[in-house]
């Protein structure tokens, strides 16, 4: 071992630095939370990485609540405002960076409360850590079904799992049809999320009494063109598509280009996206999707009004019309205002009071712009809110307009869709 | 539970076509073969020249490939000019791009540091990197499509549809690589490619000047990878994350034709892309990435030099 001309060893010199280093700092880390108390709120999402898309989505819904409820004081509690500081954690669309980028938020940054990532394979990374520290989180995002089964005690999501709402659609779908469609082929990219969504069409065609013709699992990175064109020679009456916007997209063009149209499409995430039809300008008239929520929806709630409102808000401040996404995601940190208000504890809270916070969270009823929160005590869908309705939506003139919900504006669906032209 | 794989198979038994559309399909995705495989070379035959001379596993392709890819979109969305007008403009810009930085890969490259083979590895890849961010940051993280005077236009031949813009991409990289033996076997300058490519040394001591032909190589390298991103944006859509597949995808192809081999990428590129449109009809989308895996596997185990055994 190496020792300085003093004898003092090396490794007791680094220690020594290091306990008089954080000594100098404990003070002021200290003074700054006992200053201005504020909540610490922990954002993991993907902000790098080829999720980068819906991660942004996410960071910009969780953001949205964080300025609207400081520009209202802050989250109440016993009758003071406290204000909500948020940190950001990058997964970079990889489950196991996910998990570090937890573990940081929660150890260096001392959140009270984790906001969850955009992806379900992150957000089952994350919640063995959330579960180590004791410390709630709340998804807007994660739609896998997977993410409940394993009942997670200290998760929470906003969002009905996919199998529910993919499911559902395929028989509004066929029953706002006519003539009635008899047949459907399933694509899923194998990945999870867009493959449980493919699985939640096939279960919800076989429900829906229609014909599965072909159920096809396709890798992110392949070409369609195969895959299409067997689809097509089966001639199937509808297409549903799992898949994020990427993928989405080329099927679009795949099909074009092989100049095929079912006479119904049906995708999930990424339809409401504006980039879907900015990209894919008039060829993405008459594409269905699945959505659980849209800016036309009749709820409100005290903190940010009504769907249009909080629309409103969006557009103004990132320029563009919020998807569901962003929406499950703002509303995540109204559940964690409510529940810290019903708990009365102030920042920062205790690892005692994170477990009470988790307790409180799971007696969430409420009624926001989103729709109603409540999340499951049981089950399958264990701590998942599954009480919004899919809204079935449907791009058309370049705008998505709800054609099954009996809530939202109803339009008259566009089918048999015309050929390409 | 989950039906995938054999499940899947089985499942679609009851759902193939009938026996006469059996044959229309088998066309059909020979075809499809064909023409991915033609869209696959076109950004692999650079890939191969630079390898040939510079000795240099260029990671960096997938990004020029973006780069193209995002030119024509801008050239399309803020000009209102189809996609197409891009490929002399991209080849242009980003030719005159790489020839500035072909230099600095060649210094790397010909240092006198240990393992300067993986330096350059680590500098294209660096680039790749700083490519892909540079882009997330300027341009967002949107996927875009790009429209042409081809998209969506599409030649039926019987029971067969061709897709036109496949078919551009295809006659392309025929273009390209048959361009590329004609300058490399009919052009003195050709000829100093290819004596450096087989000995530096001797090919310096002849007089080639190999840092101002590399840079020239690396210049036309990216010019023709940045084309072939415009076709790839035409065909598939564009946002800076897919710059990876496109590398990888490359490597694939640049390992069964062998290193280094112009003429091998055009082979392998069509045999990978029938190996995959026929796995993923007649087996299962989720397999063809396990067909090409195990091809490149038999391949290397028999022929190291790759299926023309010209490679280095």
């Amino acid at each position: 071992m190496s020792t300085n001309s003093r004898g003092v060893s090396r490794r007791r010199f680094l220690e020594g630095a290091a306990v008089a280093t954080g000594a100098l700092g404990m003070p002021f880390v200290r003074t700054a939370r006992a200053d201005a108390p504020t909540f610490k709120a922990g954002v993991i999402t993907s902000l790098s990485g080829e999720n980068i898309l819906g991660g942004n989505l996410t960071k910009r819904g969780y953001d949205m609540w964080a300025d609207v409820i400081n520009a209202k004081g802050g989250v109440e509690v016993g009758g003071d405002r406290f204000k909500v500081e948020m940190f950001y954690g990058d997964d970079q669309s990889n489950p196991a960076t996910g998990a570090d980028a937890a573990e940081r938020l929660i150890v260096q940054n001392e959140v009270d409360v984790l906001f969850g990532p955009y992806t379900s394979g992150s957000t089952i990374a994350v919640q063995p850590i959330c579960q180590k520290y004791q410390v709630p989180m709340i998804s807007g995002s994660a739609e896998s079904p997977n993410v409940w089964k394993a009942k997670p005690e200290f998760n929470f999501g906003i969002i009905p799992a996919v199998d529910i709402t993919a499911g559902k659609s395929l028989a509004v779908l066929a029953k706002a049809a006519s003539p009635a469609p008899k047949t459907v082929a399933v694509i899923g990219v194998n990945e999870p999320f867009s493959k449980e969504t493919g699985e939640g069409f096939r279960d919800g065609a076989k429900a829906a009494g229609l014909d599965l013709v072909a159920y096809e699992l396709v890798p992110a990175e392949g070409d369609l063109t195969p895959v299409i064109s067997k689809i097509a020679a089966l001639k199937p009456d509808m297409v549903a598509v799992g898949g994020h916007e990427e993928p989405l997209i080329n099927v679009v063009k795949t099909s074009k280009s092989l100049n095929f149209r079912p006479k119904a499409l049906i995708m999930h995430y990424g339809v409401t996206d504006p980039a879907f039809a900015q990209a894919l300008t008039a060829d993405a008239d008459g594409t269905c999707g699945v959505v659980v929520w849209l800016p036309t929806v009749p709820y409100k709630d005290d903190l940010f009004g009504t769907a249009k409102d909080f629309a409103d808000m969006v557009q103004k401040k990132f320029g563009h019309e919020p998807d569901y996404t962003e929406a499950g995601c703002a509303v995540s940190g109204l559940v964690f205002g409510d529940a810290v208000k019903r708990l009365g504890k102030k920042p920062a809270l205790s690892p005692e009071d994170r477990v009470a916070l988790k307790d409180a969270i799971a007696e969430t009823d409420l009624h926001t712009f989103y729709g109603p929160i409540k999340f499951e005590k049981d089950g399958d869908h264990f701590h998942d809110n599954i009480q919004p309705e899919p809204v079935l939506v449907q791009i058309q003139g370049g705008k998505t307009v709800a054609v099954g919900h009996e809530g939202g504006a109803g339009a008259a669906l566009t089918y048999p869709l015309p050929a390409w032209k | 539970m989950p039906e995938s794989g054999f499940a899947s198979i089985l499942s679609n038994k009851q759902s193939e076509p009938k026996n006469g559309e059996q044959l229309d399909l088998f066309l059909q995705t020979l075809i499809n073969g064909l023409l991915i495989g033609g869209v696959i070379a076109t950004f692999t035959i650079g890939f191969q020249l630079t390898f040939g001379v510079l000795h240099v596993i260029d990671f960096a392709v997938g990004g020029w490939v973006v780069l193209g890819g995002y030119l024509a979109y801008y050239i399309s969305a803020l000009l209102k000019l189809d996609g197409f007008l891009a490929i002399p403009v991209a080849f242009l810009l980003f030719g005159a791009i790489g020839y500035l930085i072909g230099p600095i890969l060649y210094n790397v490259r010909n240092s006198r540091t240990a393992r300067p083979e993986l330096m350059a590895l680590a500098l294209t890849f660096g680039l790749f990197t700083l490519l892909r961010g540079g882009m997330l940051t300027a341009w967002g993280f949107n996927t875009h499509s790009v429209p042409t005077a081809l998209s969506g236009e599409s030649l039926t031949i019987g029971p067969v549809t061709v897709p036109m813009i496949r078919v551009a991409a295809a006659v392309f990289a025929i273009v390209i690589a048959g361009g590329l033996f004609l300058f490399l076997y009919r052009t003195r300058y050709g000829l100093a490619i290819r004596a450096t490519a087989e000995n530096r040394q001797n090919a310096a001591l002849m007089g080639v000047n190999i840092r101002r032909l590399s840079a020239n190589v690396y210049g036309l390298y990216a010019g023709i990878t940045a084309m072939a991103g415009v076709l790839m944006a035409a065909i598939f859509s564009v946002n800076p994350e897919v710059g990876l597949r496109y590398t990888l995808f490359a490597f694939f192809v640049a390992v069964l034709a062998g290193l280094g081999s112009v003429g091998g990428a055009l082979v392998a590129a069509l045999m990978l892309g029938t190996i995959e449109a026929f796995v993923s009809t007649y087996v299962g989308s989720s397999y063809s990435l396990l067909a090409i895996f195990a091809t490149l596997f038999l391949v290397l185990l028999v022929s190291p030099r790759g299926i023309l055994k010209r490679g280095l």
